[in-house]
């Protein structure tokens, strides 16, 4: 049988350009991919280390804030205060405070059984 | 000949290729394999630094939270002379103000452009110290100063050359920079307060150390709990690009800094507040050369102040180490009176007398050994042995001595803890003076009753005294109440601790009556009587011991006492050293501890036990947080 030989070549040298042209597709996306994430990684080192810059002052102004608000409630500074707004605030001799107790709750359903009172009987 | 021309020519091109490839090849090998070792080294030293990360030291909080010390970040500031050019006056006028140094001496450090190396070279200086330990706030004020640093004979100009660029870009970024890690420093923003209690710190001296340099606690709790303040340094292994910037996909190690815990007291800062002013006042009054002052729950051993004035401002150490000193755990003295409570306790419980039991006072003069004991208070004749607390008769505690001998009492005072430390978690704590009986003398058996002849520190004093309150448990003194970190999580709670039972239940309770009566007309220390509470005490006055014999006109006056007497909540010791006003413990230290007594009391909404409030009303405690919360005990026996 004979066979169309120029046909079959054709055919032989379309088929190796494609797969020329893939493998170099391939290869130059692998390239481009490769870099893309080598500068993402950079981005993302960048954003770490300015998350990590701003967390390291955000705990520091936290920390100054609670020693802003410890100072504030410091017994000198409430004295020095009181003194400045002259209220007339002291304390209170120990005979002059009286304490009591909160009478406890006693719960519905215990009433009977706290008072000793008897369940209606009709 | 045409065809061979060109093959030569081929033959030249392909060798020379071949060569110059066999030239990088073996370039190649010589960088990558020969020299590897060494280049690898030299590029790691271009690139890669190991940053330290240092721990920022815990703070210091009395029980309700009130920051006693704690720690800020500052900067070292430093500059590069040979970015300034001409510009090292107008930098220095510009930033000395913010940093608080002198314009003038900051502008020669700045014209010093040039050093001799050793080996006598000439080469520019790159690094000029600025200023130690500047606040954050600070630095961020120079750091805006120089970003916007003006030059005006270049910023006229419409365009500037790469080098006027490049000096423009390091005046404003790198001339004036942070140098190293962050540093940090102590503060007390409570100033005097509990400062013997506090201590302070100081640096590390040991150029060996990680921590060479870092703050490092050298007295008091800074000391005893360094460790825990000052956490753990981390460090970073990391890799900078040609900027300096770090490149933080190429971070290699990276151990996270371990912040110190916060140390939280027992001490109560208005407690202690209350308890330094009293202490002022009696010191001014008293004219005394030093008072100390002990506050402590005698069920727990908490302490809740403790006070030795005159003290000083841990924000600036002074040099004068008597200051520094803390009386009340670091110096010992012979006690006098107030050891009585002792000598008649271990009698008690030893059944060698009875509260009732009437003992000859010898109507003041007790001859001894060669010697003639006296009642300090005048003459009795004869008193119960709870009448001779009441009157503190010296011939009484010296006979209860006698009868109680000399091998017993000497058991009784290891008992109460006398001439071993008490075990409070500060430094320096000293173990007083209790000669082994072998070294007694003849009169040694009724010195010692009376409170001569031995030496304790005011913390042991108190502490036995407490022990009395305390059902006869002989507490550990307690100063730390909880480790905790950042967020307040709890790390470690500390629970009080029995040391021991010195005496029975029933002993302490028939010493608390003996005592209850000092306060009372007819005692000695009427004027630490207290409207609302009754109060139980023991007053002390000893002439001070010098290097030949005692000394005429010098005394410790003290009262120790606690309230309410059958149900204490507080006990109080107060010691005044060589008062001039009156030396009696019932006269100078007494009026102090009534001062401080109602005072505290108000405060800690102790209930009274005296007086129409106390029959009329149901009594409850307020839940006002542990310091305030009274009879709170767990206990680890110790």
């Amino acid at each position: 049988m004979a066979r169309n030989r120029k046909n079959q070549a054709v055919a032989l040298r379309f088929g190796a350009a494609l797969k020329a042209v893939a493998f170099c597709a391939f290869a130059g996306a692998a390239a481009v991919g490769y870099v893309w994430q080598k500068n993402q990684i950079d981005v993302l080192g960048r954003q770490i280390k300015q998350r990590e810059i701003r967390l390291a002052e955000l705990r520091d102004q936290n920390k100054k804030l609670r020693d802003q608000l410890a100072m504030l409630q410091s017994p000198g500074q409430l004295a020095l205060k009181l003194q400045q707004l002259n209220l007339g605030l002291i304390q209170p001799h120990p005979g002059d405070v009286w304490k009591v107790t909160e009478p406890v709750e006693v719960a519905t359903g215990d009433y009977t059984a706290a008072t000793g009172a008897q369940v209606a009987q009709h | 000949m045409e065809k061979k021309l060109q093959h030569y020519r081929f033959v030249l091109l392909g060798g020379l290729l071949v060569g110059a490839f066999a030239l990088l090849a073996f370039r190649l090998v010589d960088l990558q394999v020969w020299r590897h070792e060494e280049l690898l080294d030299l590029a790691q030293h271009n690139t890669v630094r190991r940053v330290r990360n240092p721990a920022r030291r815990g703070d210091i909080l009395d029980i309700n939270g009130t920051l006693l010390a704690s720690s800020i970040k500052v900067k070292n500031i430093c500059a590069d002379p040979s970015l300034l050019g001409n510009l090292q006056a107008a930098v220095a006028r510009a930033i000395a103000p913010v940093l608080g140094v002198d314009e003038n001496r900051l502008c020669e450090k700045l014209l010093a452009t040039n050093r001799t190396t050793r080996d006598g070279k000439v080469v520019p200086r790159l690094y000029v110290p600025v200023a130690q330990q500047v606040p954050v706030e600070k630095w961020e004020q120079v750091k805006e100063i120089m970003a916007n640093f003006p030059v005006p004979e270049l910023e006229r100009k419409p365009h500037l050359t790469r080098a006027e660029k490049l000096f423009l870009q390091g005046l404003r970024r790198r001339a004036i920079a942070v140098d190293g890690p962050d540093d940090q420093v102590r503060q007390y923003p409570q100033g005097t307060l509990a400062a013997h209690v506090l201590g302070f710190v100081g640096r590390n001296p040991d150029t060996n150390s990680i921590d060479f340099g870092q703050l490092i606690g050298v007295e008091g709790i800074e000391r005893t709990f360094n460790k825990k303040l000052a956490g753990a340094s981390g460090w970073r292994v990391i890799e900078r690009d040609c900027r300096g910037n770090e490149m933080v996909a190429w971070r290699d190690q990276d151990v996270p800094a371990r912040d110190g815990f916060n140390v939280v007291l027992t001490i109560d800062a208005v407690v202690q507040t209350l308890l330094e002013n009293a202490l002022r006042e009696g010191l001014s009054s008293s004219s005394a050369a030093n008072i100390t002052g002990i506050i402590l729950r005698p069920r727990t051993g908490e302490i809740l102040a403790m006070a030795s004035l005159p003290d000083f401002d841990p924000n600036r150490v002074p040099h004068n180490a008597e200051l520094r000193r803390n009386r009340a755990i670091s110096d010992f003295y012979e006690p006098g009176s107030t050891f009585k409570i002792v000598t008649v306790a271990a009698a008690l419980q030893e059944g060698v007398v009875a509260l009732n039991d009437r003992v000859d006072c010898e109507n003041g003069a007790f001859k001894f050994g060669g010697r003639t004991l006296h009642d300090a208070h005048g003459g009795h004749g004869i008193l119960s042995v709870k009448n001779i607390i009441t009157k503190s008769s010296n011939i009484g505690a010296a006979k209860i001595g006698l009868k109680l001998g000399e091998r017993r009492l000497f058991d009784y005072l290891g008992e109460f803890g006398f001439g071993l430390p008490t075990g409070i978690a500060l430094p320096a704590e000293a173990r007083g003076l209790v000669h082994p009986i072998k070294e007694w003398s003849k009169v040694s058996i009724v010195q010692i009753p009376m409170g001569h002849g031995v030496a304790v520190t005011r913390l042991q004093m108190t502490m036995a005294m407490a022990a009395l309150a305390n059902e006869g448990w002989l507490m550990r003194p307690m100063l730390v109440n909880r480790l905790q970190d950042n967020s307040g999580r709890l790390i470690t709670r500390f629970e009080p601790q029995r040391v021991r039972q010195v005496v029975s239940a029933d002993t302490a309770r028939e010493m608390v009556e003996a005592l209850k009566t000092v306060v009372l007309p007819g005692g000695t220390a009427v004027q630490a009587a207290l409207t609302n509470y009754t109060v139980a005490g023991k007053t002390g006055t000893a002439q001070k011991p010098g290097p030949g014999g005692y000394q005429a006109g010098k005394y410790i006056a003290s009262f120790i006492g606690f309230f309410p007497a059958d149900n204490p909540e507080v006990c109080i010791s107060i010691v005044l050293d060589e008062p001039k006003n009156g030396y009696y413990g019932g006269v100078v230290a007494a009026p102090i501890f009534k001062q401080v007594g109602s005072a505290v009391a108000g405060y800690l909404h102790i209930p009274p036990d005296v007086g129409p409030v106390a029959t009329n009303t149901t009594l409850s405690h307020l839940n006002l947080g542990s310091a305030r919360t009274p009879g709170r005990l767990t206990l680890n026996d110790n």
